[in-house]
């Protein structure tokens, strides 16, 4: 067994007789809040074990210590009781993964489930806890739509749709075919000519018929009754009114005991008589973001007076305190709860928006006739609820422009040798405190000789002066630029890109475009991340934690002795450069080296490409989740992205490609003994 | 200019000052602060201030500044969220009639001032937070 694992080994131990000690108080009767604290830290201690067999490469290990760690979060949550013969059962479960570790550090291989023996007893155990049927209410079944559509709408406007039902209110379905050239204003204007007369749930771009031509759009309206005249619906416009889902339909039962769904916000106008009698006990806030902000910053002041209430007790240093100090990890460990709860409120999946896109190409390809093979990527990740109703509108540009400008027809791309179908590759990544958005597609590229005449003859290029591919792209982006010149008279963008800079940087992102002649073209929008709950291994130098986000980590290993900054290391057979961290980050580097390696990767590269290098820290904390809040702007230093509040202090979280690029500097400096 | 009826005297870098009280989000007690690893030249660190990090002004940075400045007591908290620590309070006053004059020349704070006043017969500097930050911006850039 390779001995660089042995302090991850000792720490799995140490967990395990934690674990066995902790289970051993929970066999005598104990007050709530000390059984409370015990089933936290078992929660933590499987947590922690789960982390590190993954780290080994124990992927079995992995998935039997999550099963147990689900367990310990249903106690936690008060969805199990704890009883004699569940105690016992949780004791088998420990004990055999104890002894399955044991093996495998004998050289054991896997076996197929370490939790064999306790397998039914864990089934029930999770039966048991399950929630009662219809414990989350969903009634968007009623609205009379296709499962792709229904897909596509968000939690939120899927509470939103159960709510109004719930209230009595009827869904009308208002389709609109709209013209390619005018659809964001005409959109824009039918949004609020519609919200005028109640709730607007949803805007969804829709596949357009094969007889109609434009952008096809679908209003979710919540209204009581719809005035069509007042929408202001162009005659070409193809309006369609369809009642989509008819509050009469909500199932009785239902109706009278509504769950955990409430009467929706107030809607401006009048209601029928029936919404009167509607459900008025369960209830669905909207909030002003502003409100939540400060809850947060209460949580905040609250997490730093717990914090100093545990360093006095830290400092009295008697034994009769560790009750206290148990129920301050009680308080700690629910802080963080409570603080990922108002984090997941803001946020919403990237699929979302994605879903939201798919029709649009659809329908773009369609009319005209460009075939294209969409892919999406990083749906998964996250980002803020506001962010997305914004994101929207620039993507629809985005996309469209890839479409109308970017990618060539058919025949002209077979005439260059490319496939027939063109690609368009969304992707979604986190790039240290960014969320970032890359749309390329694989198209001509812009043509940077007419813009550059264009920019020249607009006065916003003097002439003789070289002009940078760089400078090129973002003229593009300039107002005057895109209202003067449209897109079709240039091979590329303009239309509508000065509306997705203004928006892009009012959420105090970036906007960035390149391109090659003939092989296509990037445009990458970055958005700043305010903050997010990102799972971290926690090292130390010096007196300093950092964070580094496990998404880079690829291995966390030792050196049998201890190393600086520029040697080389040997990470699964790979030779690797190394530099101390403290280095990357301008502190004083240990004398004494470093023995411990956190191996990073660049984040979607391939064993076979991208960066990796060896960090050298002088310990490793562990695994741990932070809430991660970002630097502002005025603070910003490099390979840090955001800092979180510990009980010992700010422990500041590193930026990994930031910090893989300082490493890199600081080795390239070495060799040139800079 | 004008729109600005009250300043608060204070005391920061070994100087008695004045802010327009219009630029300023509140004035708390100060707080140690959590100085960032290879964070930028003119910031000393960060405080946590209603749930945010708020960055912290490092006077030694400023041009005219003592070295080694008195502990601060207090820290205003600028609307562009900027805490700047303060070695005293004294108190608020008005604006006065005649309004502020151009600093001296060679005063080296004049590239943070708005200007001049007179307050007890004394010539106060008054700090001007636009110009505070652009001067981190180019010492950021310098660096």
């Amino acid at each position: 067994m390779d001995p660089s694992f042995d302090d991850v080994w000792a720490e799995c131990e140490d967990l395990f007789g934690q674990a066995r000690q902790t289970l051993a108080t929970l066999k005598v009767p104990q007050p709530a809040h000390v059984i409370q604290a015990s089933v936290n830290a078992l929660f933590r201690a499987t947590h922690t074990l789960k982390g590190m067999a993954g780290m080994l490469g124990f992927p079995r290990f992995s998935q039997a210590a999550h099963r147990m760690e689900d367990i310990f979060d249903l106690m936690r949550q008060g969805r199990l009781r704890s009883t004699d013969s569940l105690i016992e059962t949780l004791e088998s479960g420990i004990q055999a993964l104890e002894s399955g570790l044991a093996d495998l550090r004998r050289g054991q291989p896997e076996p197929e489930d370490y939790l064999h023996a306790i397998r039914r007893r864990l089934g029930e155990l999770e039966a048991l806890a399950r929630p009662t049927e219809g414990a989350v209410l969903d009634l968007t079944s009623l609205l009379d739509l296709s499962p792709e559509v229904l897909k596509a709408l968000s939690d939120y406007e899927r509470t939103r749709v159960t709510a109004v039902l719930l209230a009595g209110i009827p869904i009308h379905g208002i389709r609109v075919c709209l013209d390619l050239a005018t659809f964001d204003d005409r959109l824009r204007a039918l949004s609020e000519a519609a919200g005028a007369q109640g709730e607007l749930i949803s805007t969804l771009p829709l596949e357009a018929l094969v007889d109609q031509e434009g952008l096809c759009f679908l209003l979710l309206l919540a209204a009581p009754v719809l005035d069509i005249q007042s929408l202001g619906v162009l005659p070409d416009e193809a309006l369609e009114v369809i009642r989509l889902a008819d509050p009469e339909r909500v199932p009785a039962s239902l109706r009278a005991d509504p769950g955990p769904l409430a009467p929706p916000p107030v809607i401006k106008s009048p209601r029928p008589a029936a919404s009167a009698a509607a459900p008025q006990d369960a209830e669905v806030l909207r909030l002003p973001a502003q409100r939540v902000d400060a809850l947060e910053a209460r949580l905040m002041a609250v997490a730093q007076v717990r914090d100093s209430a545990s360093l006095v007790l830290r400092r009295i240093q008697d034994p009769g305190m560790d009750q206290s100090m148990a129920m301050m990890g009680e308080i700690e460990a629910g802080l963080l709860e409570v603080q990922k709860s108002l984090l997941q409120m803001r946020m919403v999946k990237v699929e979302s928006l994605f879903l939201r896109i798919e029709p649009m190409v659809k329908a773009l390809s369609r009319d005209m006739g460009k075939p294209v093979r969409l892919s999406f990527q990083g749906g998964d990740l996250e980002l803020e609820r506001s962010l997305l109703g914004r994101l929207t509108e620039p993507f629809l540009h985005l996309v469209r422009n890839a479409l109308d400008h970017g990618l060539e027809s058919p025949s002209e791309r077979e005439a260059q040798g490319k496939a027939a179908t063109g690609s368009l590759k969304i992707s979604a990544s986190q790039r240290g405190r960014n969320l970032r958005f890359d749309i390329r597609d694989d198209g001509r590229g812009f043509d940077l000789a007419r813009i550059e005449a264009r920019g020249l003859a607009m006065g916003l290029l003097r002439e003789g002066q070289a002009h940078s591919s760089e400078d090129l792209h973002r003229l593009t982006l300039e107002p005057g630029f895109s209202t003067q010149e449209r897109a079709s008279q240039i091979s590329g963008r303009g239309v509508g890109m000065d509306v997705v800079r203004a928006e892009v940087e009012g959420m105090g992102g970036e906007i960035l475009i390149s391109s090659e002649p003939r092989r296509g073209s990037l445009v990458r929008l970055s958005l700043p991340l305010s903050r997010a709950v990102v799972g971290c291994l926690k090292v130390r130098c010096g007196q300093q934690a950092f964070g580094i986000p496990l998404s880079h980590v690829l291995r966390v290993q030792a050196s049998p002795v201890p190393l600086a900054g520029g040697s080389r290391v040997d990470v699964l057979g790979e030779d690797l450069p190394m530099e101390s961290l403290q280095a990357c980050l301008g502190l004083s580097e240990p004398a004494e080296g470093q023995r411990l390696l956190v191996v990073l990767r660049q984040q979607g590269a391939t064993v076979d490409a991208g960066l990796e290098i060896a960090l050298g820290v002088d310990e490793v904390v562990g695994r741990t989740e932070l809430l991660l809040r970002s630097l502002p702007e005025l603070a910003h230093a490099p390979g840090i992205m955001g800092g979180s509040l510990q009980e010992e202090g700010i422990l500041w979280v590193l930026d990994p490609e930031a910090v893989m690029g300082l490493a890199m500097v600081s080795l390239m400096q070495r060799v040139a003994g800079v | 200019m004008s729109d600005t009826p009250l300043l608060l005297h204070a005391r920061a870098a070994g100087r008695d000052i004045l802010l327009p009280v219009s630029d300023l989000r509140e004035v708390v007690a100060f707080a140690p602060v959590t100085p960032i690893p290879g964070g930028p030249p003119g910031i000393q660190g960060v405080v946590l201030h209603q749930g945010e990090f708020l960055p912290v002004l490092d006077w030694t940075a400023v041009e005219g500044c003592p070295a080694r400045p008195e502990p601060a007591v207090a820290m205003a908290v600028l609307r562009p969220r900027l805490g700047l620590p303060l070695e005293g309070l004294i108190g608020t006053v008005e604006v006065p009639e005649e309004g502020w004059r151009d600093p001296a020349e060679g005063d080296p704070w004049a590239p943070i001032m708005a200007g001049l006043c007179q307050v007890g017969g004394r010539d106060l500097p008054l700090l001007d937070p636009d110009r505070l930050l652009a001067l981190l911006h180019r010492l950021r850039r310098a660096r």
